[in-house]
């Protein structure tokens, strides 16, 4: 490869990764140190999410900077990473409470009302941190939106109300919770809602309209998919609207 | 019958067995079968009880499924290998439009019928919350089995396993 061409991959990587304004906190923990995506603002707001992608949610990085063009900050701890855990569902149990702890004490420490946000089976997370937060602090989180939660302890069995990890229904947070309408766990919502409930929480459910499931994760997205995923940013400053009113 | 071939025939069996087992479930549930009072894509009216007497699959699924997709071919196959045996297929779409099952349709050509749960009222009363979640009812007009997933319908075990709940 001659000086020419290596220039002109090196342009072309630079200028086609998409870079978003961003910036890396370092929260040292007990456990490690966990690298932060931080797309600072200068709003009230923090959202705190646990994307688990080992830096790879593109949609979500786009999505954080036009919140932070409009005054929330966001986070993006990347957990997996930082206890070099495989991206598999199981992973989530492996990350220690204290560490979750040491992220949303760092995320209050900046005076900002704080609130949580997750998709699929990283919602499982977001409630432990959420409800073993609640447990040993008297500093409260402002709410949670779970996008499209992935809660079931096991494969559904046709015929029988399936049981949720031992999370749900744990803490007092208002909830918002957003689901698609093209995926069968639509149907499961009121069932959903009602054992998050259970502790007290107040929760908001809305859907989707034509979208599935993990819609801006997918490698397919349908033309609404991709429309809604631009929107992702207005989807979420519409939730943090609804559970200030809860 | 040689040692190798014990050993063989054993292992056929072992896996036979797991085969069925990862497939068609007992049904664990209590009550009654629920009802199932829905209209086809043509506005016909099917009702369950209608069907007592036969051995009826009844899936709960949706376009968007792939594994619902991906098995409806099978389906079309299992209907022509029960043969004369009393079986039906009542295929149950989950929430979406005529129009949108429509195209479907066109596309994939299922022989067995379409019935369109509009408000979710059976999935509900199904307690159906995956798709594709399946029925077996037996001609008595009881849940016997169930399955959640994907499945070849047409496999022999399957046929068998069918034929034998129609007393055939």
């Amino acid at each position: 490869m001659n000086l020419n061409i290596a220039l002109i991959y090196f342009i072309s990587f630079v200028f086609l990764s998409p870079v978003y304004a961003r910036e890396i906190k370092i929260i040292e923990t007990s456990d490690v140190a966990i690298e932060v995506r931080v797309f600072a603002a200068q709003g009230d707001k923090l959202l705190l999410g646990f994307p688990c992608d080992e830096g790879r949610s593109l949609a979500e990085e786009k999505t954080a900077a036009s919140l932070a063009e409009d005054g929330i900050e966001v986070w993006m701890p990347d957990m997996l990473s930082a206890f070099m855990l495989p991206n598999t569902r199981s992973s989530r149990a492996e990350i220690p409470t204290t560490s979750l702890m040491a992220i949303i004490n760092a995320a209050l420490e900046t005076g900002k009302q704080v609130y949580l946000i997750a998709s699929g089976p990283d919602t499982a997370l977001l409630l432990r941190a959420a409800s073993e937060w609640e447990a040993k602090h008297k500093k409260l989180l402002a709410g949670a939106v779970l996008l499209f939660p992935r809660l079931f302890k096991s494969e559904p069995v046709p015929g029988i109300i399936p049981e949720y990890v031992d999370v749900v229904g744990k803490t007092k947070l208002p909830l918002m919770l957003l689901e698609g309408e093209r995926t069968p766990n639509r149907w499961g919502i009121k069932s959903l809602t009602s054992q998050l409930e259970q502790s007290g929480s107040h929760v908001n459910s809305r859907l989707i309209p034509s979208v599935r499931g993990y819609f801006f994760k997918r490698d397919d997205p349908s033309r609404s998919e991709e429309v809604v995923t631009s929107q992702l940013a207005g989807l979420i400053k519409v939730s943090l609207f609804y559970l200030e009113q809860m | 019958m040689n040692v190798r071939s014990l050993i063989l025939a054993i292992i056929f069996l072992s896996l036979s067995g797991i085969s069925y087992a990862s497939n068609l479930k007992p049904y664990t549930g209590k009550g009654p079968t629920p009802a199932l009072h829905l209209e086809d894509l043509q506005g016909q009216i099917h009702d369950l009880q209608d069907y007592k007497g036969q051995v009826v699959l009844v899936q709960f699924w949706a376009t968007y499924c792939g594994p619902c997709r991906k098995e409806m071919p099978s389906m079309n196959k299992l209907i022509k290998k029960m043969g004369d045996v009393p079986f039906k297929i009542l295929a149950v779409d989950m929430g979406e439009t005529k129009l949108e099952v429509s195209h479907f349709v066109d596309e994939v050509k299922p022989e067995f019928t379409i019935l369109m749960d509009s408000t979710g009222q059976a999935i509900s009363s199904w307690n159906v919350f995956a798709a594709p979640s399946n029925f077996i009812i037996d001609p008595q007009g009881r849940i016997r089995y169930t399955l959640f997933g994907g499945v070849e319908w047409d496999s022999a075990e399957m046929v068998m396993k069918l034929k034998a709940l129609a007393g055939h």
